[in-house]
């Protein structure tokens, strides 16, 4: 009974404040919409954990200043994503950015990125994403991971599948402080993972947490979960709990309708907090939204501060509007 | 005149959520010319803030009707009403019961076991009882259910209405007496569909009033009224303390719709410190 809930709670909040609440369907979710809309409410995020169902934060009252209401880390310029590439090693069946061994690579490259990462903290970004594809495929990633933690603190994103030989080394030259890396892991068991993402990787991608923990890297694990499959939550974080990751570390998001995902949460422009991301084709809104036309911020990629800018400005009009809501969706 | 010589028009409210902060600096900082200057001081309860009006500590309070009716009753009616919110101007008690009880009217109610709000609340507790007693209900024979929470607030903080639902939702009760606006707040039921539905509902009466002695000189309210009564939906800085607050606009008193609950208090012998 969301609404009795959401009477009990937000009508005693201060305004601005906000408070977190279960939803367990789409119906649900609407349901806040609406009471919101009609209360004079806002609906300031969504975090779905499933397709459906999830979290939903309302704030007292309408929309104000949105740094009162979104975290210093999550306000938009506060992280900048960069593909560094498009192929891969695997070729899951959700990819956002229709990755796999035949995708063209589309490469950053590490002069541009060299270019980037100054800019991007000269303009006030706070943290760097890099993310493919996978990364581990390029013969340099090691020195552009290094250029990367030089001006910011760093994630790298990966199915952490390639640490053996050359990548043991290139994982090795990596620097400990400044940088994590986030590897993903669907399921508690090797099934579930593997039907989505290839058979024998969630064995191979618990051996590279293993790996990259011994070698003293901080490890975070990341989760997508279909809505065909049993989420088993508490499982999965029994497993990260047992690999000593933080449950702070351990990031579970649904499925996104992008790339070649034939399911998934749907997303507009309109609807997602920015994370800017820069690929070798331009600058788009959301890491999630890479390939997404309706997402392309800027075909040119220097000088990366315009587009921040515009971002910006952009989101800021967007936050003003009246019935605006927009959804957190956890890339990391 | 508030025994603060020289200082702003003091206005007295109750703090029965965080919100009343923000409602009430924004309202004060609209008053923002010389002859309407204010300030406001909170009250945890209805009771002192009756007394504060009646005791020169403050110039207007913003009552409940509940706290209206005892400032006039106290005073023997020395006091002035100024405004009102459009919506207590058109104030009313909704009865709920579950969706497919298929009940309607006030002979339904009767034989029902009826869950209501803080004794205190004029619209919870006293009035849904005067109005069945009206319509030929023998109240003092049903099975009442009481949510005596939050006495003092009259009301104001809408959880022994929340409760009162809950208690209908879980069988413990058959019907509930809520104000109309946490029956609007729930989009009339269609926000809990397939939950509750509409038995009967009173006819309006007046809510909240600002209320001054009669011994403040009109000189003073005259202007603060009618700056108040400017306040415009149509402006964004205006439109957010009146959405807050729970209006569109603020309009003149509306005192017919005191008339049953004057008797109400006299019939069921209300405490008079409430």
């Amino acid at each position: 009974m969301v609404v009795m809930a959401l009477m009990r709670i937000v009508e005693q909040l201060a305004e601005g404040d906000t408070a977190q609440f279960a939803v367990a369907s789409a119906s649900e979710l609407e349901l806040v919409r609406r009471w919101c809309a009609k209360t004079g409410n806002t609906v300031v995020s969504t975090m779905m954990v499933e397709q459906d169902a999830g979290h939903v934060t309302v704030g007292r009252g309408r929309p104000r200043d949105p740094a009162t209401m979104i975290p210093a880390d999550r306000m938009p310029g506060a992280r900048l994503w960069l593909y560094t590439n498009f192929h891969c090693n695997l070729a899951c069946d959700y990819c956002c950015v229709a990755s796999s061994p035949k995708t063209d690579p589309r490469l950053l490259g590490i002069e541009t990125i060299e270019t980037l990462v100054v800019e991007a903290a000269a303009w006030g970004v706070r943290e760097l994403y890099l993310t493919g594809g996978e990364p581990f495929l390029l013969p340099d990633i090691d020195a552009i991971v290094r250029a990367c933690v030089g001006q910011l603190p760093t994630t790298l994103l990966t199915n952490g599948m390639l640490f053996r030989g050359l990548g043991l080394r290139k994982l090795r030259a990596m620097p400990r402080e400044g940088f994590a890396l986030q590897i993903s892991v669907d399921s508690s068991t090797a099934e579930v993972h593997d039907s989505h993402r290839g058979a024998g990787s969630w064995k191979r991608a618990l051996a590279g947490i293993r790996v990259a923990l011994d070698e003293g890297f901080t490890v975070r694990v990341a989760a997508t979960i279909s809505a065909h499959d049993d989420p088993a939550l508490d499982e999965l974080h029994a497993l990260f709990d047992g690999l000593g990751i933080p449950r702070a570390d351990q990031v579970i998001r649904p499925i996104a309708l992008q790339g070649v995902a034939d399911e998934g949460v749907t997303f507009s422009r309109e609807s997602l907090i920015p994370e800017v991301t820069v690929t070798a084709e331009g600058i788009y809104w959301h890491p999630v939204a890479a390939l997404d036309a309706d997402a392309l911020v800027s075909r040119q990629i220097l000088p990366l501060a315009p587009s921040l800018d515009l971002v910006s400005d952009l989101f800021a009009k967007q936050w003003s509007s009246m019935t605006a809501a927009s959804a957190m969706f956890a890339c990391a | 005149m508030s025994q603060l010589s020289g200082a702003p028009l003091l206005v007295g409210a109750v703090a029965y959520t965080p919100n009343v902060v923000p409602i009430w600096e924004g309202i004060r900082d609209y008053f923002d010319t010389p002859d309407t200057a204010m300030d406001f001081v909170l009250f945890s309860n209805y009771g002192r803030l009756v007394d504060a009006l009646r005791a020169g500590m403050i110039d207007i309070a913003w009552n409940t009707n509940l706290a209206y009716a005892r400032s006039v009753l106290q005073t023997d009616g020395h006091v002035r009403a100024l405004a009102m919110r459009d919506t207590d101007a058109a104030f009313s008690t909704v009865f709920v019961a579950a969706a497919g009880s298929g009940w309607s009217g006030p002979g339904d109610i009767g034989s029902r076991r009826l869950a209501l709000g803080s004794a205190d609340s004029a619209h919870a507790a006293i009035l849904p009882l005067h109005y069945l007693r009206a319509a030929g209900i023998d109240v003092e024979h049903m099975q009442l259910k009481r949510f005596d929470s939050d006495i003092g607030k009259h009301g104001d903080t809408g959880r022994s209405e929340l409760d009162a639902i809950d208690a209908v939702l879980a069988g413990d009760a058959d019907v509930a007496a809520i104000g109309i606006t946490v029956w609007e707040n729930i989009g009339r039921g269609d926000l809990m569909p397939g939950t509750l539905e509409q038995v009967w509902q009173t006819e309006k009466y007046s809510h909240c009033m600002f209320t001054a002695l009669d011994t403040l000189p009109e000189s003073v309210s005259a202007p603060w009224v009618a700056k108040l009564l400017a306040m415009d939906w149509e402006v964004p800085a205006h439109r957010r303390i009146l959405e807050l607050e729970g209006l569109t606009r603020w309009v003149e008193p509306h005192l017919d719709g005191y008339t049953g609950l004057f008797e109400a208090i006299a019939q069921q012998g209300v405490d008079s410190r409430w």
